[in-house]
């Protein structure tokens, strides 16, 4: 119904809210994290309604999910963890250059070392 | 005052977004059911698989896989030169993140024995489920990815363990495993344009009782490449790095 | 069932985004990508539930304990 569209709606926008508005950069990553999640959650929802059983052919299969946005989504949900670590290497590695964690700080560091 | 401003701009910018997405949100579009029937008459048949999610993105849609498997490459060796120069502190921090010799380990080390032992013995195991995962992919839910992620879980439990003696946890030999496979990869895909199918088809004709092998061959040399590279990042993660 | 499971999900993100301590975050994370692999066995997607639960509940966690030991675990914000 559109009641879950709306709670998915919120859970992204809550994934938003954290990449634009965190201080933190570490949970601006939780941010992406979560918007991911969002994303996956909606495409699986809606096509799931058109059906009622799993899209594995057998005997007295007859009215099955649809297969399609599954098979993207497996692709979304790995590319979504290739993205978190490499973001995070780099959330390190700004930590062991300047020695903090908010924006605000690192801008200022980095603005004063040249 | 700058931070009613910082809440302003949030709040300016989240009206725009929701507006934009709202139309997607509120639509009553019926989902269309077109493909759904196409592959359920023509699944079996074309691949040979019937797993029909598996025989989407090993079978119709292979080129996927393929910049998928390219980006996973792209991205641990973009990690893994991050993290192999941060340096490390002292030993003190070396000792309570990988597994140490029994008479190296200090007294007051912050991971018990508990932990080493009891993960040590669940290494074969979640092991050899990764492979069943693997290689069943297509006849039930499963296949390379989902085998490959499980298989570079055991290798993390069987390198946090110190009760084996394995070579699977050196970095110098799963390297070797994950360019290999890739090199398959590529010989496999491209096989099928010698033998009159195209980029990435089936090699052997479909129709007779073989052509699921195919798949079976993909799913193997896609659940090694992933396991063995997200192995590698998270070992040296942990700070075994080089053959330790 | 399904509108259960996604007010806790919800719950869960909130508190993930609104906590002082990073480590209880990340065990918030864990917890809504299990309870968002249920949510796809639920939804009929067999696939899909197995890789979210081996991915959101092991490599992700490991990658994100890895850069909050390197780093602080205290957040001002």
């Amino acid at each position: 119904m559109v009641i879950e569209r709306i709670l998915i709606f919120l859970l992204a926008l809550i994934g938003f809210t954290a990449i634009v508005g965190a201080k933190n950069i570490i949970k601006k990553v939780f941010g992406l994290n979560i918007l991911n999640a969002a994303v996956v959650l909606l495409y699986i929802l809606e096509g799931s309604r058109i059906g009622d059983q799993a899209p594995i052919l057998g005997e007295g299969i007859t009215n099955m999910v649809d297969p399609v946005p599954q098979a993207l989504m497996l692709t979304a949900i790995v590319i979504g963890v290739c993205v978190t670590a490499l973001a995070l290497a780099l959330a390190v590695r700004l930590y062991k250059a300047t020695g903090s964690l908010e924006i605000d700080t690192i801008s200022e560091r980095l603005r004063s070392e040249h | 005052m700058k931070r009613t401003l910082f809440i302003i701009k949030i709040t300016f910018t989240l009206l725009v977004l929701a507006l934009a997405i709202l139309p997607v949100i509120l639509s009553s579009h019926p989902w269309p059911e077109a493909s759904r029937d196409y592959l359920y008459e023509h699944a079996l048949t074309d691949t040979g698989a019937v797993n029909t999610v598996s025989s989407i993105y090993l079978g119709y849609r292979a080129m996927d896989t393929l910049g998928e498997t390219l980006v996973l490459l792209v991205s641990i060796t973009g990690t893994m030169g991050i993290l192999i120069n941060l340096g490390r502190e002292s030993e003190e921090e070396e000792a309570v993140s990988f597994s140490l010799a029994p008479e190296k380990r200090p007294t007051n080390a912050q991971r018990t024995h508990l932990l080493e032992v009891v993960s040590s013995k669940l290494g074969p195991v979640v092991l050899l489920f990764g492979f069943y995962v693997m290689l069943y992919g297509h006849i039930s839910p499963g296949g390379g990815f989902q085998g490959g992620v499980i298989v570079a879980s055991a290798i993390v439990f069987l390198a946090l363990g110190t009760e084996t003696q394995t070579k699977l946890t050196n970095t110098n030999v799963l390297g070797r495993i994950e360019a290999l496979s890739f090199l398959v990869l590529i010989i496999a895909a491209t096989s099928g344009v010698f033998f009159e199918s195209g980029f990435f088809g089936n090699p052997i004709k479909s129709g007779s009782s073989l052509s699921a092998n195919f798949i079976i061959l993909l799913n193997i040399i896609i659940g090694l490449k992933v396991g063995t590279s997200i192995a590698v990042m998270c070992i040296a993660m942990m700070g075994g790095r080089r053959g330790h | 069932m399904t509108f259960l499971l996604l007010s806790m999900i919800l719950a869960l993100g909130s508190f993930a985004l609104l906590s002082k301590d990073l480590l209880h975050s990340v065990i918030a994370l864990s917890a809504l990508s299990m309870l968002s692999a249920l949510m796809f066995t639920i939804l009929k997607a067999p696939d899909v539930a197995i890789t979210e639960a081996a991915v959101g509940a092991g490599v992700s966690t490991i990658i994100f304990v890895w850069a909050i030991r390197h780093t602080r675990r205290r957040s001002k914000d």
